[in-house]
């Protein structure tokens, strides 16, 4: 065996390449990862499609009855009203989380002491699970025992039980979910951040435009096609949420935070009705490409020279 | 600037040092109000009762041996494909390129039932291999796209000198390649790990024996059972936590590294 440090004749290997003919290396080398992902992850949505089209009793298929899961859904009110908790809940988020996000972006992308040390402790939201997540907030907003409620009472006389009034969980799950989430955010928008030529930031100094003026017509623009991946795979992210919104609230108060994914969830395991909640999921991976594809529509629009 | 970043950095930690001083305070001191900052005295009665008195260790080894197993299944499995995509070219193969990036935009929600539905079939059901099974498939995508990357890197020459040795084909992909890949599969291994180890779902859909739970969903549970413990609760999240906080840590320039490289790809 040579070691790679031995010269190599590239103009004639690359002339004489051997090609390998009819060799069965790539379908050995690949099939079983294929088979593999076949199995758990696309059979499945055609077995949630068949499925669903059959009245089911546990795991059992009782009788066909077509559309009859999906009619069911379209007619059921709750079911619009938790497509509304999902859209609020997607909606907020989004709100809260990108402006965040970039903020910290430029924070981090600035000279700040210590700077690496600080980027690892602001990213570690990432690495805890929604599990995890829900039980420390759930704490840590705890109405009777947590800092947060005896920080509002100091301030405005009264403790409040956030986690029990509908409105107030909702608020709590979308400040919690920002919190879970802004981190991964971050480090894309900086990467795309640090792409941009200090040249350009330089030209507008020297032009006498002021650091608001610079971020909104030399960084922006340029960071503008991450921005919209940050978009699309939020959005997914929030709308597709099970385990937080399960965990930290379970849906309730009397429905507050009763998302859709969590619909699924709970018609397919707690309820029992497995064709109907393979119906909805269905229904939600519909949604899942409509919404990308309206995404990449409405994006693909030509950037404005500003 | 220092302010907003220690305000950063307050904002991202606080829940987790609150939770880590509260798995070390006595219980009286735990539902003390107003809310003391520092535990004193300092106890490890939480952690102990977390560990002797809950099935705690249970979910812990389970999830262990899942994320174990899934982990290195998934990487001799995604290795080989990572390694065939990144070389050859072939009738189909951007199909199927795009095929596997289509099963990484189905929602986790969507195969859950038929999941649960497939495994009761094959009689996997409440078992740790149907985990095992499940979550490495699951992990492929990431992994394999992940590697391809890393192999494309691999210069061409280098497995041509050795073929001009006489190496034969497997073998130069072994004795040459993989070693080469070992930094992109210590770090891909980290985020299968991370990915497995913090699942909720899939858990929570294929075992429903105590015996058979993971960590999250042992977690989940306990909040249901009589009443709160919050100082024990604590404790077992930070103890559910030291895993992944430890990788990371060890990796975050990596995966920091990693996750902005993919930024600028897209």
């Amino acid at each position: 065996m040579s070691s790679p440090a031995v010269p190599l004749d590239l103009a004639a290997l690359a002339t004489k390449r051997p090609r390998p003919k009819g060799t069965s290396l790539p379908a050995v080398f690949i099939a079983p990862a294929i088979v593999a992902v076949f199995l758990v992850s696309i059979y499945p949505i055609f077995d949630a499609a068949v499925l669903s089209l059959f009245q089911t009793r546990y795991a059992e298929k009782l009788r066909f009855v077509g559309a009859a899961n999906y009619v069911a859904l379209w007619n059921d009110a709750s079911i619009w009203a938790s497509a509304g908790k999902s859209l609020i809940y997607t909606g907020a988020s989004l709100a809260l989380v990108l402006p965040l996000s970039l903020g910290l972006a430029m924070l981090l992308n600035s000279a700040i002491p210590l700077r690496s040390t600080a980027r690892t402790i602001i990213v570690l939201p990432w690495v805890v699970s929604q599990t995890v997540v829900a039980l420390l907030w759930a704490w840590l907003l705890n109405a009777d025992f947590g800092p947060i409620a005896y920080a509002a009472q100091s301030l405005t006389g009264s403790r409040p039980a956030l986690l029990a009034s509908p409105v107030g969980a909702m608020a709590a799950l979308i400040v919690v979910n920002v919190w879970a989430s802004y981190p991964q955010a971050t480090l894309l928008l900086l990467a795309a951040i640090q792409t941009v030529p200090g040249e350009l930031h330089e030209a507008a100094h020297i032009d006498g435009a002021s650091a608001w003026k610079r971020f909104r017509f030399v960084t922006l623009p340029l960071i503008k096609p991450t921005l919209q991946v940050v978009l699309i795979q939020l959005t997914l992210l929030y709308f597709n949420m099970v385990t937080l919104v399960f965990t930290l609230t379970g849906g309730g108060p009397l429905a507050a935070t009763d998302t859709l994914a969590l619909r699924v969830l709970k018609i397919s395991f707690e309820d029992w009705n497995l064709g109907r909640g393979a119906a909805l999921g269905l229904v939600i991976t519909a949604i899942n490409f409509a919404m990308s594809a309206l995404y990449v529509r409405a994006l693909r629009q030509p950037a404005q020279v500003a | 600037m220092i302010a907003l970043t220690l305000l950063a950095c307050l904002f991202a930690a606080g829940p987790v040092i609150w939770g880590l001083l509260t798995s070390f305070k006595t219980p009286t001191q735990v539902v003390s109000y107003p809310p003391q900052l520092w535990p004193s005295p300092t106890t490890v009665e939480n952690f102990a009762g977390v560990w002797r008195e809950s099935n705690f260790p249970v979910f812990f080894r389970n999830s262990v041996v899942v994320t174990l197993a899934s982990v290195v299944l998934c990487l001799a499995l995604a290795v080989h494909a990572a390694y065939g995509l990144a070389r050859f070219t072939f009738r189909g193969k951007t199909l199927l390129m795009l095929g596997i990036l289509a099963t990484s935009m189905i929602p986790g929600i969507a195969i859950l039932v038929p999941l649960y539905n497939l495994s009761v079939q094959v009689k996997l059901y409440n078992t740790l291999t149907g985990m095992v099974l499940v979550y490495t498939a699951w992990n492929i995508p990431l992994v394999v796209w992940l590697l391809k990357g890393f192999f494309e890197k691999v210069p061409l020459e280098l497995e041509e000198a050795a073929r001009m040795d006489g190496c034969g084909r497997y073998k130069c992909f072994y004795l040459i390649v993989l070693p080469l890949a070992r930094p992109g599969m210590l770090a891909a291994a980290i985020m299968a790990m991370m990915a497995v180890w913090n699942d909720f779902l899939i858990g929570f859909t294929l075992a429903v024996s105590e015996q058979k739970r993971l960590l999250p969903f042992g977690l989940y549970t306990y909040i249901s059972n009589v009443g709160v413990d919050w100082g024990q609760l604590m404790a077992a999240t930070v103890l559910a936590l030291l895993p992944v906080l430890f990788a990371f840590l060890i990796m975050q320039k990596w995966l920091v590294q990693g996750l902005m490289a993919g930024a600028v790809k897209a």
